[in-house]
């Protein structure tokens, strides 16, 4: 009959001394194992990168791009390759305070290979970081930035083939270097980009644009002109509205929606959009800029009190800062010079999770990326969040 | 500075478990975590409308209604609140058919094949349905899940050394399972091959295949899973890792997050320090690490401090597999993509070793995919749902990829699994996804750290297995005030697994400071 008694009984009283002499006669050294995968993770994720300023371009009165090098002595050699649509988060000091920014990636990926990243970037009217950045990134300056991350990316088993992008002034950034990776083969989709500019003057990157198109027949550009008196050929005049997207869309076939620009526009297109009803999964969004004004939004409670008191634990330091309930917990704490782990800024890479030990907060529909379990156990993320009134929290260290 | 009792490195199932048994005990308690949120593989990610489970197929230790599983009690203990969704099903394995396979036929869902079996809780129901599949197996099933009743006494015995030569006449078979492996074991018992196959379903899960693996191990996983079946926590990982998280907090431990420990302070020979983010110190008296053995020997101590056998057990062991994991945000529901099962086991061969050898290789064919509104209906918006498609790899099978090339490997990976998957239950996925990630092991070697990206420590071997690992543990350890707990320990993967080694750290740390050692 069978039987687990065939087995030999006492084998297993070999097992230890088997696995001692197993590790006896083993080497002694440091191993110096490297797999790929980590080489590949380390490669694309480095934990921060030096970059230095090698060329600064001017692009009218409020815009200009800053072609990135790596900065070896800081110990950055090598680039990280990255996908078209991915940002890089800066790291300054204003005045004591501790600021990140999340800047789309204008130039390809294939630029970075060769040592080259462009981030394109616009005055915002009274904005602190970028009023900096105008007045100090000159050439040789070197400036901290993140690995390239982000979700706002091409990807073929889930877009259409046919893509209509919409942008809206240096909403543009994500998408030039989408027409890039087009140009070179990196990526392959058709791109037909919706550009909103004021006026034809102040179209940025035109002549790029105009060059691209020239060079593939996958990249197609309409500039769509608010501001214009002028009739110019070959543009649209107005909104980027429901009717001019079926417009330029394809008939009877599938296509997917991108769009990246500032909170006016996402307001205005969005509603649009509607009209169209596409299925969600054609349509993207990337999160641009810091979010304003919570107070206008529908939800927003009344009665909200003006200044408020946070009490911030990190590690075993406590402090206290006082802020405005128009600004981020971020915004917040920033400006009370605590650094906080900030990416994305807009609540959706979930870097800077916290701990709400007391205290209300508001987060804007459109920044909630909250995972559930966060609910239940009272996590958040400070900067999508605004007070509502005195907080506790703890916050990760800013390594 | 503050000295703490108990430093632990790494927030991960096993790091969790230990610091919250620690400062339950009234241990003063540091727990540290590289990453901004808890857990390691046990979390979770949002993708548009999705919430994703990033690593978990399902937990054996759930229990019913009436009793709570190992792993409930390991929450109870500490009485974390966790929502339990529990599942009444053990696995699907599909085996498609191969040209000139002479025992194909065509399944339910129109497909040919050799295999199609979708095991039942219960082990008479099981075994009953291992030999309606394949006839003349009942015996050797059955005869089987009598013996894996007795194997928690094994358990004991292994925890406490003493016990075993005067234990063996309560436990007659114990020590020839535990020294031999599945095939030998099975074979012994006269089940027939195919029904070995199908019976080591779950070798996946332990990543040795059935000529590697010891048989006792096997029959306690697949015991627990047949038994009275699984469980999934209601809000992804992320809601288990919290919920510990809490808890370490109201029993006065702190978690430092974004705090990696990139140095160990040495005196006399031992640690008593570790250095945070290359910059702050802390000091402790024990220290209890979840991350690798790895990592601590090569970059976070100096070669003068490692114990010499620690270099050599770094050198003798080998990296268990790695994982590829696809997650889908579908726009359809599960009934209309016509998906009946919480999880099923596509595999271009039915035998676990040629499964094995096939995985050394990038993707074999085999996948297991995973529909979370089986189990949790409403864990997606209204008229969607979530699927996850998983496969695994032995040793650097991402060797020859480069940077520029890794978005377009990944796609393509992402795309011979779905469709993969596709093609064994005849159903569509591809057109309906609104979100989807890919993590192959650079992902998991980004999140985890581990040598390959692995989740799952050391190849559990035929002779590196669990039960010399569980006597040997306190030898295997490095310093006397130092507890390695984890998958690189006993019983390698799992949550459960995971959960049972930090404990147990904290165990013997908690009785040595109670001592005032």
């Amino acid at each position: 009959m069978a039987n687990l008694k065939k087995l030999k009984g006492l084998k297993f009283i070999k097992m230890l001394p088997d696995r001692q002499a197993r590790f006896e006669s083993a080497k002694a050294e440091v191993p110096s194992f490297s797999d790929n995968a980590t080489a590949l993770a380390r490669a694309l994720h480095p934990k921060c990168q030096h970059l230095k300023i090698a060329q600064v371009i001017e692009r009218g009165e409020d815009c200009k791009s800053f072609v990135l090098v790596p900065d070896a002595e800081k110990g950055t050699t090598q680039l990280a390759y990255f996908g078209a649509g991915k940002y890089l988060t800066v790291f300054e000091e204003i005045e004591g305070m501790p600021v990140t920014r999340a800047y789309s990636i204008s130039s390809s990926p294939k630029d970075s290979l060769e040592g080259r990243y462009v981030l394109t970037i616009k005055l915002v009217e009274g904005g602190l970081v970028s009023r900096f950045i105008f007045d100090n990134w000159t050439v040789g300056r070197a400036v901290k930035a993140s690995a390239p991350a982000g979700n706002f990316e091409y990807q073929e088993l889930r877009d259409a083939k046919k893509v209509i992008c919409i942008a809206g002034g240096s909403g543009i950034t994500p998408f030039l270097s989408m027409a890039n990776a087009i140009a070179d083969g990196d990526e392959d989709f058709s791109m037909t980009l919706l550009y909103g500019s004021r006026n034809y003057e102040n179209i940025l990157f035109r002549d790029e644009l105009a060059e691209l198109e020239k060079k593939c027949d996958k990249i197609k550009v309409i500039h769509v002109l608010s501001a214009e008196d002028k009739e110019i050929e070959g543009t649209e005049k107005g909104f980027i509205t429901a009717e001019l997207i079926k417009k330029y869309a394809p008939e009877n076939e599938e296509y997917s929606v991108f769009l990246c620009g500032p909170q006016q526009m996402y307001e205005f297109v969005d509603k649009e959009l509607e009209k169209l009803n596409l299925p969600k999964k054609f349509i993207r969004h990337e999160m641009f800029g810091e979010f304003h004004n919570p107070a206008s939004q529908e939800d927003y409670p009344q009665g909200v009190p003006e200044k408020v008191k946070i009490t911030v634990k990190c590690q075993d330091e406590t402090f206290t800062v006082e802020g405005s309930t128009g600004d981020s917990v971020v915004q917040i704490l920033e400006k009370g010079k605590i650094a906080v782990p900030t990416r994305c800024r807009s609540g959706e890479c979930g870097f800077c999770h916290s701990h709400l030990l007391s205290g209300k907060i508001y987060v804007p529909e459109k920044l909630e990326f909250r995972r559930l379990a966060d609910y239940k156990f009272d996590c958040f993320h400070p900067c999508s969040s605004f007070p509502l009134t005195d907080l506790e929290i703890e916050i990760p260290a800013a390594k | 500075m503050k000295n703490y009792d108990v430093i632990v490195i790494g927030a991960g199932n096993g790091g969790l478990a230990a610091a919250a048994n620690c400062a339950k005990a009234g241990l003063s308690t540091l727990l540290l975590e590289r990453h901004n949120i808890p857990g390691g593989s046990a979390s979770s990610f949002v993708r548009g409308r999705f919430e994703f489970e990033p690593s978990l197929h399902e937990l054996a230790g759930i229990g019913d209604e009436k009793e709570a599983g190992t792993i409930e009690e390991v929450f109870n203990r500490i009485n974390a609140e966790v929502d339990w969704c529990r599942h009444d099903s053990t696995f699907r394995l599909v085996v498609p058919a191969k040209e000139g396979d002479e025992d194909a036929f065509v399944n339910e869902n129109g497909v040919l094949v050799t295999v199609d079996a979708r095991m039942p809780v219960g082990f008479e129901e099981f075994s009953r349905k291992l030999d309606e599949i394949v006839p003349g197996s009942y015996e050797s099933c059955r005869k089987a899940f009598d013996l894996s009743i007795n194997m928690f006494k094994a358990f004991d015995c292994m925890e406490d050394p003493s016990k075993i030569p005067g234990s063996l006449k309560d436990v007659p078979d114990i020590m020839r399972m535990v020294s031999h492996t599945m095939t030998e074991a099975l074979d012994a018992l006269g089940m027939p091959k195919k029904a070995q196959d199908i019976f080591n379903t779950y070798w996946c899960y332990m990543g040795s295949p059935a000529s590697q693996f010891d048989f006792l191990y096997y029959l306690c996983v697949l015991h627990s899973y047949v038994r009275s079946g699984t469980g999934i926590p209601k809000l992804r990982s992320h809601e288990m890792s919290l919920a510990i998280d809490k808890k370490i907090r109201d029993f006065g431990g702190d978690v430092w997050y974004n705090s990696e420990v990139t140095k160990f302070i040495m005196k006399d020979g031992k640690p008593v320090g570790v250095v945070i983010n290359g910059e702050k110190e802390v000091y402790g008296k024990y220290f209890i690490c979840n991350c690798y053995p790895y990592k601590v020997f090569t970059e976070l101590m100096d070669k003068k401090d490692v114990p010499e056998m620690q270099l050599k057990m770094l050198n003798a062991r080998k990296t268990a597999c790695t994982l590829t994991t696809v997650y889908l945000g579908m726009n359809k529901t599960k009934e209309e993509l016509g998906i009946k099962d919480y999880s099923v086991f596509i595999a271009p061969d039915s035998d676990s070793d040629k499964q094995y050898e096939a995985a050394q290789n990038y993707f074999s064919g085999y996948c297991i995919i995973n529909c979370l509104n089986e189990i949790i209906p409403d864990c997606t918006p209204e008229g969607t749902s979530q699927l996850f498609l998983t496969t695994m790899t032995f040793g650097d099978v991402m060797k020859d990829i480069r940077p520029q090339d890794y978005k377009k490997f990944k796609t393509k990976v992402a795309r011979d699994m779905i469709e993969t998957c596709e093609k064994a239950l005849n159903i569509s996925i591809t057109p309906y996804i609104e979100e989807i990630e890919i993590a192959l092991p650079p992902t998991f070697a980004r999140y985890l750290n581990t040598p390959l990206g692995t989740p799952y420590g050391y190849m559990l071997e035929k002779w590196d297995s669990m039960l010399p690992r569980t006597i040997q543990y306190l030898k295997d350890q490095p310093f006397p005030n130092f507890y390695f707990c984890g998958a690189t320990q006993e019983r390698g993967d799992g949550y459960g697994c995971a959960y049972y080694t930090g404990e147990k750290a904290a165990g013997l740390v908690i009785k040595k400071v109670k001592e005032g050692k």
